[in-house]
């Protein structure tokens, strides 16, 4: 069976977190690192993907900077999103080389984790032709988008826990006039904690990708990135 | 040398992102060449060889298709 190695990085901004998958990825390449999955909590933060229009940002970038709200252009699929606390975020670094090479495949099964995730928490998402990522009706559950490069991914997932409705209207999420953001939280009588969910998606990821997952802690990171 | 838009498993089609490299470059192999994307994952798609490049097609926004010829690699 394949093996994973889960490395919990906490709440970050996104900056740092988006150079350390660089790395991380650029290691994987070489063979220097095994197939990885981080898991993290982003400061708020606004992201625009490889398709994605500024004009799908809302808000002015004087409201941003009083929000302390950081904007990135990143090399991920999609449009624009919005992470921020409440949201858990998974970005593996897997060489898909021993994955099947199938692109399709592997967004799907990013779906699957959340889609069964949320079920374990009595939410029954679904999919939307031709609109990746996870959907309760007309809004949007959990993203996904991801960048590939000598066949090793970086980016990922993300699946609304407990996300300030508010801070998702300063965005066009996915660049799709009319689609709000849904929480976990919103449809559960008991809200969920962000760490119960997170270890509810590394269970299902585990299935998903019928892999073992051991974890690693942030010292042993160090040591790969030094 | 004909450089190909690649297989990647259960994908029909493809949207051309940005070239990264310029029509008349000397390419060397493995140079990231062009992104593609598909179901919201961006591919890099790298040069399998040294040479100029030719006959680029295919502007970004433009679909394509695994096995779709969108450039070519003159030998120098």
């Amino acid at each position: 069976m394949k093996a994973l190695v889960h490395i919990r990085l906490g709440r970050e901004r996104y900056g740092p977190t988006l150079d350390l998958q660089r790395r991380l990825r650029a290691l994987r390449a070489d063979g220097r690192v095994p197939d990885l999955l981080l898991s993290v909590e982003h400061e708020p933060v606004i992201t625009v993907g490889r398709q994605g229009a500024e004009e799908h940002i809302l808000a002015s970038r004087r409201v941003l900077q009083r929000l302390q709200i950081d904007v990135h252009a990143v090399e991920r699929g999609g449009d624009v999103t919005y992470h921020g606390p409440g949201q858990l975020v998974l970005y593996p670094i897997l060489d898909l080389r021993g994955w099947g090479r199938d692109l399709h495949r592997y967004i799907a099964n990013l779906e699957e984790v959340m889609l069964r995730t949320a079920a374990q928490f009595g939410v029954e998402a679904h999919r939307r032709p031709e609109l990746p990522g996870v959907w309760i009706g007309l809004q949007k559950l959990g993203s996904v988008g991801v960048h590939v490069r000598r066949w090793v991914t970086m980016h990922g997932l993300a699946l609304n826990v407990n996300l300030s409705p508010n801070l998702f209207s300063l965005i066009v999420p996915c660049g799709l006039h009319g689609v709000e953001a849904l929480s976990l939280a919103e449809l559960c009588d008991a809200p969920p904690e962000l760490a119960e969910v997170e270890a509810a998606a590394l269970r299902t990821m585990a299935q998903v990708f019928d892999v073992t997952v051991s974890t690693a802690s942030r010292e042993e990171l160090s040591r790969w990135v030094m | 040398m004909d450089i190909a838009i690649p297989e990647l498993g259960d994908v029909g089609q493809v949207r051309l992102v940005r070239w990264l490299a310029d029509e008349g470059q000397h390419i060397h192999e493995g140079q990231e060449l062009v992104e593609v994307e598909a179901d919201k994952a961006v591919f890099v798609i790298e040069a399998p060889g040294s040479g100029v490049l030719r006959a680029v097609s295919g502007a970004p926004g433009a679909s394509a298709r695994p096995g779709q010829v969108i450039a070519r690699l003159e030998a120098t």
